[in-house]
């Protein structure tokens, strides 16, 4: 069964019948429930504090990182990354927030959404070579990341399968089904256990 | 489809408490919004007292409404928000539930779509049902509700890779659970 057959036949499910009467008697229901109880309008949400909010927990991370590095100095960013307390310790601080945690020629980055909205799922190691340049992450399932300009999607699937999916890229579970030939793809789930 | 001035119209004087202004829109979106409660609970008695809350909020936040994307987007994403709502609050019968939706399933075929249509729904319905909520949500909003993968995922409050995750794996399990119904399997 391809996708459109799929969306063919879920379509076809008959849906709610709603008969006249309970349409007509479903609004009155609604407008009733709004006469009785005193209504409180929730005035738009302002974006300003979130933002600053979010850049400030970004910079102060982003200084935790740099001070961590400097006051143990032999601490690398690949040792930072399969370092289970110091990613627990992340993801315990921005709960759904952690998008990924990024090591490069430029050091260590945190990504962070400007929302609690990252699914909970366990986190995946993904290391990336182009025969130039070398980036290792945390990240997790559904989360987009972007290598050298190159954006590359992260899937996990049940059965512990990582894919890796982007414009001229489909990797799947250690096989290169479309890559670059310089490029290089290790990717694994991080047990819970080891988290 | 942009929104038509009769419908703007009515949005503005609901946000004056014009009440009879919000009852059209109500009757304007009702079987859209039952439509997705009902793919979402499973249950015909949830799902129209999820529809109703759904109303509700979205009076309560009518301002929030600027505009920018169509009205039916913005009150399916707080009907939708409104159903995993009501999933967290659920989740402890999740078994009970299970069951009722089956035979809720049921009900509602018997009502529409005669002996074959009946069966496809129960069984279109079951598999929903055992798909995650938030994929369960993902499917519901690009399927039923015509919604691109941008709009599903303002409406979930997520990524678009998210959204394109989820619609993938809840595809992939529902070719499983409906694979007997034909087509050129992969």
């Amino acid at each position: 069964m391809n996708d459109s057959e799929l969306e063919k036949l879920l379509k076809a499910a008959p849906g709610p019948d709603l008969s006249p009467d309970y349409r007509q008697a479903f609004a009155e229901k609604v407008l009733g429930n709004l006469r009785s109880s005193p209504v409180h309008r929730t005035p738009p949400r302002s974006w300003g504090p979130r933002l600053v909010w979010t850049l400030a927990t970004v910079g102060c991370v982003l200084l935790a990182f740099w001070i961590g590095r400097w006051h143990g100095r032999a601490e690398t960013g690949q040792d930072i990354l399969t370092n289970s307390k110091v990613i627990h310790e992340t993801l315990a601080m921005f709960p759904h927030r952690v998008r990924a945690i990024v090591s490069d020629q430029h050091g260590i980055n945190l990504v962070l959404s400007d929302a609690d909205n990252v699914p909970a799922s366990p986190p995946i190691y993904v290391r990336i070579s182009d025969g130039k340049n070398l980036s290792s992450m945390v990240t997790f399932s559904g989360q987009e990341i972007q290598i050298d300009g190159q954006k590359l999607t992260v899937l996990a699937e049940e059965d512990g399968g990582i894919i890796l999916e982007g414009k001229g890229v489909l990797w799947s579970n250690g096989k290169a089904i479309l890559a670059a030939k310089n490029m290089q793809i290790q990717a694994r789930t991080i047990a819970a256990g080891v988290m | 489809m942009a929104d038509t001035d009769e419908e703007l119209q009515w949005i503005a004087q609901s946000r004056n408490g014009d009440h009879a202004a919000f009852g059209e829109l109500i009757r304007k979106h009702q079987q859209m919004i039952h439509t997705l409660t009902f793919r979402m609970t499973g249950s015909v008695a949830d799902c129209q007292d999820v529809a109703q809350e759904a109303f509700v909020r979205a009076y309560q936040q009518l301002d929030s409404f600027q505009g920018t994307a169509k009205f039916s987007s913005w009150l399916y994403r707080i009907a939708v928000n409104a159903c995993l709502d009501w999933r967290r609050r659920e989740q402890r019968r999740e078994r009970l539930l299970h069951d009722w939706s089956l035979e809720a399933a049921g009900q509602f075929a018997s009502d529409g779509g005669g002996a074959d249509g009946g069966e496809l729904s129960r069984e279109v319905q079951a598999a929903l049902m055992k798909l995650p909520a938030k994929q369960r949500a993902a499917i519901v909003l690009t399927v039923y509700g015509d919604q691109n993968h941008a709009e599903a995922a303002k409406a979930l409050n997520c990524s678009e890779a998210t959204v394109s995750w989820r619609v993938f794996a809840a595809r992939r399990k529902l070719k499983k659970l409906l694979g007997k119904h034909g087509g050129t399997h992969e």
